[in-house]
């Protein structure tokens, strides 16, 4: 059983006994992995105050080769992102991210570059410095998303049509058709068998191009107009909880706030 | 046999494991004290287990555990009805009580907003709250709820619910415990102590 150091984020915690804790933690070097932190719930521990819920932190961990928990031995901070105790929509950005990484990934299966850009998502939402030019969190968690659907084999298929392959026609007239069934757009051919197709405008289609391309491109998506924003929103989700076999937790309250941040739309429940 | 599995002694040691902290050897030394205990006080330890089931229940004011249709804090006309400390929970109660530093009343939410655990506002006493507030009788309200992301995430929330009452809102300041050094603080503590700092 060999001594392994990573860099995680704490997906999710859960109380083991008096003083000690399971946590589900998303590290670079391994993907996800269990870990059991004995002492975890006392003040004065190894871990410090690490195991907060999307602290990027360093770890020690015991790997278990017999499929049980792995034991977690030291855990330090190394960023922490206090915004997103100020700013709703943050926060709840924030735990959606957590909730895909967990939903969508599995044990010793890791993805560096999805992890980078995980941290980088949610230093975006939360962390202490302030960008020059600030992007809307609801645009910046629909980019996570898109990449992850990408890095994970399932980035819908927007060059052609996902049911025959038939390359797009750019000069057609009207929106174009989107099935979350068929993965991506559908040619008029294949519309027909397609039931659950939706029309997707043309800001639409250049935004879920922006967000699934690499760069940098992904900033200007949907241009601050909230309705491409909201037909975007409306559309990954849907494609996400098709993929998903269930709808996400946190779309809901994804929903239930505005951008700005002042406060929740309806009361929930 | 009295130890097999349905027997009373099993049945005891099994219920008694299932307490949190204590594992089985534990629940088994339990289990014969009391077998070796007096019946007069093994009687008063049944009678109280009964009692927190059949009599306890929610204060209907603050949502405190209470014997009655108020608790103690919200029926005591000496405590200042015009400001509201939100905790998570009834022992979060008890340990500001105990500091003897706070004459306001309180408002016990049962949990915290956490929707990774499916836990939301629905599952709070969020509503309790807000009926509160828009009494008319409340100046502010203090949010207490623990330090971490799903505390800070609750009280955001509920500010968020309770901004259009105008009510004045505060949270608890954080930082260094008094009597620590600066030598072994962590760099959290640090950070919020110096975010928190205020003038002599």
């Amino acid at each position: 059983m060999a001594t392994e150091k990573a860099q995680a984020l704490v997906l999710r915690t859960t109380d083991w006994s008096e003083t000690s804790r399971i946590a589900t933690l998303w590290t670079r070097e391994f993907g996800k992995v269990r870990v059991l932190a004995k002492g975890g719930r006392r003040l004065k521990s190894a871990f410090e105050n690490a195991l907060d819920l999307l602290t990027l932190c360093s770890i020690v961990l015991i790997r278990k080769s017999s499929g049980g928990l792995d034991l977690l031995t030291e855990a330090q901070v190394v960023q922490r992102f206090p915004r997103l105790g100020t700013h709703l929509p943050s926060l709840y950005g924030a735990y959606y991210v957590a909730e895909l990484l967990d939903a969508w990934t599995e044990e010793n299966d890791p993805h560096p570059g999805l992890f980078d850009l995980a941290v980088e998502t949610l230093r975006g939402l939360g962390g202490a410095i302030q960008e020059a030019e600030p992007v809307r969190s609801g645009l910046r968690v629909m980019r996570f998303e898109m990449q992850l659907l990408c890095e994970l084999g399932y980035c819908p298929v927007l060059e052609g049509c996902a049911g025959c392959g038939t390359a797009r026609n750019e000069g057609a007239p009207g929106p174009a058709l989107f099935s979350v069934a068929a993965g991506g757009l559908v040619c008029p051919a294949c519309q027909p068998v397609q039931r659950d197709r939706q029309a997707l405008s043309p800001a639409g289609l250049r935004a879920l191009e922006a967000l699934a391309q690499p760069g940098e491109a992904w900033r200007l998506a949907g241009r601050d107009d909230p309705a491409v924003d909201a037909e975007v929103r409306r559309l990954l989700g849907q494609y996400v909880t098709y993929l998903q076999g269930r709808r996400p937790r946190l779309l809901s309250y994804l929903e239930s706030v505005d951008e700005n941040g002042t406060g929740p739309k309806r009361e929930r429940g | 046999m009295g130890t097999e599995a349905g027997g009373a002694i099993g049945r005891l040691t099994e219920a008694l494991g299932k307490l949190p902290g204590i594992g089985p050897k534990t629940a088994e030394r339990l289990t014969h004290y009391l077998l070796a205990a007096s019946r007069v006080e093994v009687f008063a330890l049944a009678d109280a287990l009964r009692a927190i089931k059949e009599n306890i229940r929610r204060c209907n004011q603050c949502c405190n555990l209470t014997e009655g249709e108020l608790c103690s804090l919200c029926a005591d006309p000496r405590r200042d009805a015009s400001v509201i400390c939100v905790v998570e929970q009834p022992r979060d109660l008890a340990a500001l009580e105990r500091s003897a530093s706070y004459r306001g009343l309180y408002h016990v939410l049962h949990g915290r907003l956490a929707p990774l655990e499916n836990v939301g506002p629905e599952q709070l006493t969020t509503s309790q709250l807000s009926r509160r507030v828009q009494g008319g009788t409340v100046k502010e309200v203090i949010m207490a709820t623990n330090p971490t992301l799903e505390g800070d995430g609750t009280a955001l929330y509920l500010s968020s619910l309770l901004a259009p009452t105008g009510v004045r809102i505060t949270r608890l300041a954080r930082g260094l415990p008094s009597g620590s050094v600066l030598e072994f603080a962590n760099s959290q503590m640090l950070a919020d102590a110096l975010e928190g700092r205020r003038a002599f």
